[in-house]
């Protein structure tokens, strides 16, 4: 059984319709990363999963629960994490004190210090929370959300905001995480994100989504979009050279969907007849090329207006 | 796990929900008290209001009203502000804050059950207008000569009143605060209704029966607060149930968390 299964799941709020006709499943102990720009439906639908927001339509289920059904709102939410966007912390408290209290929700959490321990927060453990920097209250944000040690944990940009090694710590605990089988869908900017972290890529525009797959092979970048560049060596034309290259003037370029052989080939005949290939490069397709080929028109359209809104987290 | 928590009796549960209720109520506490500015700032400030008052008002008294100390007036009076402050203003604006940074989005997305969070924070806010009640109490009877309300009927009454009233103004504060749009709006926006309504109602100055201000004033559920916990204070020949003032608390506080319930926001409005 999938841990999420999202069928023609539909929202719309007024005349705008935030979330068209979605579909996707997450298997259980997977990383599943939602990319698109602010406005694409990426917050309502994680909403939706957690039964915090009704549908207009379609099926949903989440740990084989219907998030729709208020009855079983507190057997879901028991089973769930929260990161939101939001920094929703208690300021007053310690650290240990607001960990314990929510700790206190769950049938099962996982025990308070390992939790401090896990996002670094040792020696800020009985520090006020608005003494904390931004960063680390961000990350007893994380921490709450894993306190009650979840079956799956929702992650909504959970590294806005933080420095890089804020980031590479927070991509280790969501890795570490995963490791031990918790289900992650996390929501992000960033396409080094997803690429590092998600088993499983869909990225979002207009309330669709325009492209699904691992990061890997998303929007067919693993397939024939390698591209060669090198100048062709003096004295040397394109009929000598072993493989067919276009390019103009000296410039050589090939694009291949089998760039291993086409590199062979080359570095074998250039060695052969010792010539040099300068400037050799391959490049192949982002995943931030994809992304801004199938979002382009729709980052445009809808990145002004509601935008605005989401960068004033307070 | 679905099937065992069905399968738990109903009383088992309701109990172990009620030991939440008790657990949240510590911890909104202890919010409350680690903020020292805010905690000083709502219990303190009744307590400054009667002591100035009262200190003013010296041996005056009030002709228009059996010829009473004023202070007499201001002790019941600046009960039912302490009451006042914390159920409808603090309320009102620490939920406005509380939803627009998220916070309460985060509790609702907890396995926290939906009433439990709302009996704990209505507990809470009750808990700290209790404190400021005896506080009052205390200050009255030591440094004005105030006596408390005397004999089991008249005590009865108080509490009556209190918690009526305590939960008349939550309700209202609740309502209040989803009109409110953002957090900067919340403080003056509550202290000005507040403050005027005060005014209106004669807190400062006792309301000569029959003039204009009593009148509009009987229309808010202000002056019937106040009224009824005077009347709780020992005043020979008079019942200490002032139940007409009473019944305009209850239907001021039910309407107040009609519109509570219909409005109530979990997310913050501003994204």
């Amino acid at each position: 059984m999938p841990a999420v299964s999202v069928r023609g799941l539909a929202k719309s709020y007024g005349s705008l319709r935030a979330v068209a006709g979605v579909s996707f499943e997450v298997q259980p102990g997977e990383v599943f990363a939602l990319l698109g720009p602010n406005g694409a439906g990426k917050t309502t639908t994680l909403e939706i999963l957690e039964g915090f927001r009704n549908r207009d339509a379609g099926e949903v289920r989440v740990l084989g629960i219907d998030p729709g059904d208020r009855r079983s709102g507190p057997q879901l939410r028991s089973q769930l994490g929260v990161v939101l966007q939001e920094l929703a912390v208690e300021p007053f408290l310690t650290v240990r004190q607001v960990l314990e209290r929510n700790a206190g929700y769950y049938p099962a959490p996982r025990p308070v210090g390992e939790v401090i321990e896990l996002v670094g927060l040792a020696e800020q453990a009985d520090r006020k929370v608005k003494t904390l920097s931004g960063g680390q209250q961000r990350r007893l944000d994380v921490g709450l959300g894993i306190v009650g040690n979840p079956a799956l944990l929702f992650l909504d940009e959970p590294t806005t905001g933080l420095d890089p090694a804020g980031r590479r710590t927070s991509w280790e605990l969501v890795r570490r995480l995963a490791g031990e089988g918790t289900t992650v869908i996390l929501t992000t900017h960033y396409m080094e994100e997803a690429e590092v972290l998600a088993d499983e890529v869909a990225i979002i525009a207009g309330g669709r989504i325009v492209a699904h797959g691992p990061p890997s092979s998303l929007g067919g970048r693993d397939r024939g979009a390698a591209t060669i560049r090198f100048q062709l060596p003096t004295g040397i034309t394109r009929a000598d050279l072993p493989i067919r290259v276009g390019g103009e003037g000296q410039a050589g370029e090939l694009r291949t969907d089998r760039e291993l052989e086409a590199l062979y080939e080359l570095t074998k005949w250039a060695l052969e007849h010792q010539v040099q290939l300068a400037g050799l490069t391959v490049t192949r397709h982002s995943l931030e090329d994809v992304y801004l080929e199938l979002t382009g028109g729709e980052a445009e359209r809808f990145g002004s207006d509601s935008g605005q809104s989401e960068a004033l987290p307070r | 796990m679905s099937t065992q928590a069905r399968a738990k009796p109903r009383a088992l549960r309701l109990l172990s929900e009620l030991r939440l209720v008790a657990r949240q109520v510590r911890y909104e506490q202890l919010s409350f008290w680690l903020n020292p500015i805010g905690a000083i700032f709502t219990v303190g400030f009744s307590l400054l209001f009667l002591v100035m008052l009262g200190a003013s008002a010296g041996s005056s008294r009030i002709s228009y009203l059996n010829n009473i100390k004023l202070v007499q007036y201001y002790v019941p009076g600046f009960i039912a502000y302490g009451v006042m402050s914390a159920s409808f203003n603090s309320l009102a604006i620490s939920l406005v804050i509380r939803r627009e940074t998220g916070l309460l989005k985060r509790l609702r997305l907890s396995p926290l059950p939906t009433w439990t969070l709302l009996t704990s924070i209505l507990l809470s806010t009750l808990l700290i207008a209790f404190a400021q009640v005896v506080l009052m109490l205390v200050v009255g009877r030591w440094a004005f000569g105030v006596h408390p309300p005397s004999g089991a009927s008249a005590l009865l009454a108080l509490v009556v009143v209190l918690v009526l009233g305590g939960l008349s103004f939550a309700a209202l504060g609740i309502a209040m605060s989803t009109l409110i749009p953002n957090q900067q709006a919340a403080g003056p926006l509550t202290s000005t209704v507040f403050f005027v309504l005060l005014f209106l109602s004669g807190l400062w100055f006792p309301l000569k029966s029959g003039s204009a201000l009593a009148k509009v004033s009987t229309y808010f559920p202000i002056r019937h607060f106040i009224t009824a916990v005077f009347k709780t204070f020992s005043h020979p020949g008079a019942s200490p149930w002032a139940l007409n003032d009473m019944a305009v608390l209850v239907i001021w506080g039910a309407v107040a968390a009609v519109i509570a319930l219909r409005r109530f926001r979990w997310a913050p409005r501003q994204t």
